[in-house]
């Protein structure tokens, strides 16, 4: 259902170039989750950004139902679904107000959207606080919203980017068991996270990224039988290690900062 | 987008701003606690500030009467002497107040002068009548006779002298109004005393009878007035004030709350979710506009002020009903800027620090309005911020006038569509959200890598050095009293310097490349065989020679134009004869060499060099060449100490003719010349008198004679089209700059 091909974006970072993302393609299907990993600057939020059309790729396209995604085209954005790491919330609206009025901007019909609230609130377990202030709310509260948000016009593919980040253990359990939820529905789940463990947890399949070059791509199994390591954040090490499978097809210098992969950074 | 502005989806998207900032306590606090804080504060401050006056005017002494003539002069003195002779007999008059039946006077009647018995010194100054209305106007004189007729009248007992006198003052001024009352009470007593006199008869000598009127003029340069002045200014500022808080939070605040990637990820269009975000901040600002205008009408009605501020009526219901419109298109027009210098900042920080700026701004035409002798014409009428405060102080002292009030009301409302327009592409854009923020260090220092173009970061740093050394050194030659050639070279050696020199030495340290950004290559037909080179330059040469022939008239046609506008420099006729006479005093080489060469070399470097190129690094050939002959007409009106309005419309389209010689031929070279020639022929006939242009044009008219502007349209399209056809070809050179 997501197809990324040939995806490029350069930036220029104090007048040098800097290849953020380089001819990145991958496949996501239905009901299929789809772990995008790599550490800081690895490119993952850029690859979102160009999946939603907030950011025009320099090279390449992204088609969602075999439709290409630009900046331009909102009937591509009604299809996805986003949450991610800063994801905040309004403090003088309450959350039905929230949710209502993303219901709008995604021009969900009103009663439509009135049911949709009430089958999420039983979902989300938002019932007890749906009419307080979201300034109100615990952290734990707030997330829930945040993932509210994103079904409220029950898009087919959902982006979600570094979802647990600054949350415990708890907040992160939600987490899993909100993609569980997504997964059941069918729904196309793109994850970008630099949380190894959890990627093994919840996704079918891997794509390691690194300074913007798809590393590897495939099932856990297929990741021990090409790395001979058991665990995902030994396997990550020994890629990185490793000199690049794909060299950068790129003649610009890329300048990163050192490495700062940590496996739980 | 109709999905969005149809079944009430817009509003519900206002209301959820709306809600954010209804709701927000800090809105509320600048929404009703600052005007109830602020005004009678304010009140209070102003009130101390009538009284302080008040009593300054009680303890100047003296006042200055004006007199057309001698004679008048000795009349009044003896008037005066007679008062005070009958004063000092210890003779009091039974009536305080003489006259209130003249509508004119009626103010004078409520104002904070009460008549005395004491008779003021007076001084009396003799001048023509210009002057002396002047001198009234200005504040230098406190009463004006305007006339003073004697009719005499046959009693039985002998002739009687009647003194008929007609005198002006500034109405709503203390000094000017305590100035009368003393005069109107000294030709009181006189009166009196001549009726008790004739009742008594103890006397044999026969006082003068008074007949006395007084018309009052309007003088803005009063402080009552100013006063009225500085409340539209208060007003206004505390509409910002309003509108402030709640754009900084319903844009910048999106992104510091983290929801505004979630909110640019959805369909809805940009200018909605704008267009949505603006209601909020007019209503909060409206809302605080009425708070405030409620504030100062219960300030000005209850406490006191109202009535010294504003004759008897005080701060009526009608001015009330008037100002409301004024701030909420106010409102509208400034909600707009708030929202689009907003948007573009990425935290409540960031926004704070551009809009602390605006704000500072604005106060400088709040003090526009504050100066006395500015009218408010309809020029001033689409300078946007000053058009509403001036409308507003003109409302305030009862003058407003139709035309200007229009052009005001009008030119706002199409300033607050475009800027809305503005606002909704930045809002959200994708540099802002995601785009590396270059530092200080980054536009300052000196870059490791070569650039082929300046950016327009580093033009914009360059311009904000330049304008202000420009403004001091093209004051330079005047303040070292530099004359004639020596003037000439002096301004032409600073052109050099701030136009050519320094911005190749700043793109030299940018590491710029010069040849491409200054154009300083042979342009298109660079690598060609000579002779077609040769070619092309002679097409250049004869382009450039027939634009030149016909652009002079243009900026002749364009002043007279302004001229005819009012709007030419205000020069009286004796400074231009002496500028004129300076002028001619110069040898014509000089002028030559330092009006036509220098300026077309150095400002060709800086604008169609330095300037054009950085805006080609972002913008289109044609943009690009709009731009940068915009900079350069604003350059030429703000030259030397006067605004040359008149020169802005010939020089922009000089500077697109360049332009456009430039971007075509790839080469600065030739618009040098086309600079040149055209400098050099306005020069020219600068040195022709008006007899000579007379003998040409013909004796009535001042303007070229039509069968010359046929000529000249001829001539350009002609040069136009030669230099089209020999710059051909190679056209690619200029798009791969």
């Amino acid at each position: 259902m997501i197809s990324a091909e040939s995806l490029t974006k350069q930036f220029i970072v104090r007048g040098v170039p800097l290849v953020a993302v380089n001819h990145l393609s991958f496949q996501v299907a239905s009901g299929e989750v789809y772990g995008l990993l790599g550490p800081n600057g690895a490119g993952k939020t850029t690859t979102l950004r160009m999946i939603m059309g907030l950011l025009e790729p320099d090279s390449g396209y992204v088609e969602i139902g075999g439709v290409r995604s630009t900046n331009k085209s909102t009937d591509i954005r009604k299809q996805l679904g986003l949450i991610s790491t800063n994801d905040g919330v309004y403090p003088w609206l309450t959350v039905r107000e929230m949710l209502m009025y993303f219901a709008d901007l995604y021009a969900v019909d009103p009663s439509l959207a009135a049911e949709r609230l009430e089958e999420l609130a039983n979902l989300l377990d938002l019932r007890n606080f749906i009419d307080q202030r979201c300034s109100t709310l615990s952290t734990g509260q707030k997330q829930r919203v945040t993932l509210a948000r994103g079904l409220m016009h029950d898009p087919p593919v959902m982006l979600l980017d570094e979802p647990t980040r600054g949350l415990d253990v708890v907040g992160s359990q939600a987490i899993f068991r909100f993609i569980d939820l997504l997964k059941q529905r069918g729904k196309v789940v793109l994850l970008s996270t630099h949380r190894l463990d959890e990627a093994e947890r919840v996704c079918d399949r891997f794509g390691l990224l690194h300074r913007g070059n798809l590393q590897f791509e495939g099932t856990l199994e297929e990741l021990r039988q090409a790395t001979g390591k058991q665990h995902l954040v030994d396997m990550f090490i020994a890629f990185l290690n490793a000199p690049q499978v794909n060299a950068p097809k790129t003649d610009h210098p890329v300048n990163i900062p050192p490495n700062e992969l940590s496996p739980q950074a | 987008m109709n999905e969005y502005l149809s079944n009430g989806r817009l509003w519900r998207l206002c209301q959820k701003e709306l809600r954010e900032s209804l709701r927000d306590r800090r809105t509320l606090f600048t929404l009703v606690l600052m005007p109830i804080l602020v005004y009678p504060l304010l009140s209070m401050a102003l009130q101390r500030l009538v009284i302080g006056a008040n009593s300054k005017a009680k303890e100047v002494t003296e006042y200055v009467i004006g007199v057309e003539d001698e004679e008048t002069g000795d009349k009044i003195r003896d008037l005066l002497i007679e008062a005070q002779q009958t004063s000092e007999r210890g003779f009091s008059s039974p009536i305080k107040v003489t006259r209130t039946d003249d509508p004119m006077e009626k103010d004078t009647a409520n104002s904070p002068v009460k008549p005395s018995d004491e008779i003021p010194t007076y001084k009396i100054e003799m001048a023509d009548r210009g002057t002396l209305d002047q001198a009234l106007r200005d504040g230098r004189l406190d009463l004006l006779i305007a006339k003073l007729n004697i009719e005499t009248t046959k009693l039985e007992r002998g002739i009687f002298p009647a003194y008929i006198i007609q005198a002006e003052f500034r109405q709503n001024d203390l000094r000017s109004e305590t100035a009368l009352s003393g005069f109107r009470r000294a030709t009181q007593l006189i009166n009196d005393y001549q009726a008790a006199l004739f009742r008594k008869q103890i006397d044999r000598k026969i006082p003068v009878a008074m007949t006395f009127n007084a018309t009052g003029i309007f003088e803005k340069a009063d402080l009552s007035s100013s006063i009225a002045g500085v409340i539209p200014l208060v007003l206004i500022l505390m509409t910002i004030t309003g509108a402030v808080y709640p754009a900084i939070d319903l844009t910048a605040g999106e992104r510091e709350r983290g929801t505004m990637e979630a909110l640019i990820a959805t369909p809805a269009p940009r200018f909605a979710l704008l267009l949505s975000k603006y209601v909020a901040v007019v209503t909060v600002a409206v809302l605080t506009a009425l708070a405030n205008l409620f504030a100062t009408w219960m300030t000005l009605s209850f406490g006191g002020l109202g009535q010294a501020l504003f004759g008897k009526s005080g701060f009526s219901i009608m001015m009330l009903l008037q100002i409301l419109p004024l701030l909420v298109i106010f409102a509208c027009f400034f909600s707009a800027i708030l929202l689009a210098l907003c948007s573009f900042a990425r935290s409540f920080k960031e926004a704070q620090a551009y809009l602390i700026p605006v704000m500072l701004l604005s106060l400088g035409p709040g003090l526009v309005t504050l100066m006395p002798n500015v009218q408010f014409t309809t020029l001033l009428g689409i300078v946007p911020l000053l058009n509403i405060l001036m409308l507003s102080r003109d409302i305030m002292t009862g003058q407003s006038s139709l035309v200007p009030a229009f052009a005001a009301v009008f030119s706002t409302i199409i300033y607050a569509c475009a800027t809305l327009v503005v606002a909704s592409r930045l809002f959200g854009a994708e540099a802002a959200t995601s785009g590396s923020q270059e530092s200080w260090s980054e536009l300052l220092g000196r870059p490791k890598k070569r650039q082929m173009l300046p950016d327009i970061g580093e033009l914009a740093i360059y311009l904000a050095l330049l304008f202000p050394v420009f403004f001091v050194a093209s004051n330079l030659g005047g303040m070292f009293e530099l004359k004639g050639s020596w003037a000439l070279f002096f301004n032409a050696a600073i052109l050099f310097v701030l136009f050519m020199f320094l911005p190749l030495l700043y793109s030299w340290y940018r590491r710029i490349d010069l040849v491409i950004t200054f154009r300083l290559s042979e342009g298109v037909g660079r690598g060609e065989p000579i002779g077609k080179r040769a070619a092309r330059w002679i097409g250049y040469v004869a382009g450039v020679l027939l634009l030149s022939t016909a652009l002079w008239m243009v900026a002749f046609e364009a002043y007279l134009l302004f001229e005819g506008w009012s709007l030419a420099s205000q020069l009286s006729e004796e400074d231009k004869e002496r500028l004129k006479s300076d002028f001619l005093a110069v040898p014509f080489w000089v002028v030559l060499l330092t009006g036509a060469v220098a300026p077309a070399i150095a400002e060709e470097f800086f604008f169609r060099g330095f300037v054009l190129s950085a805006f080609r690094s972002k913008l289109t050939a044609f943009r690009s060449v709009l731009f940068t002959s915009l900079l350069f007409g604003l350059f030429h009106v703000i030259a030397g100490s006067v605004l040359s309005i008149e020169k802005f419309l010939p020089t922009i389209i000089l500077g697109m003719a360049i332009g456009f010689v430039a971007v075509r031929t790839g080469s600065l070279f030739p618009g040098i010349l086309l600079h040149a020639l055209h400098n050099g022929l306005v020069f020219s006939m600068s040195r022709f008198t008006e007899q000579d242009l007379a003998r040409w044009f013909g004796e009535d008219t001042k303007h070229i004679p039509v069968v010359w502007l046929c000529g000249g349209v001829l001539s350009m399209a002609l040069g136009a089209g030669v230099l089209f056809l020999s710059s051909q070809r190679n056209q690619t050179h200029e798009d791969s700059n």
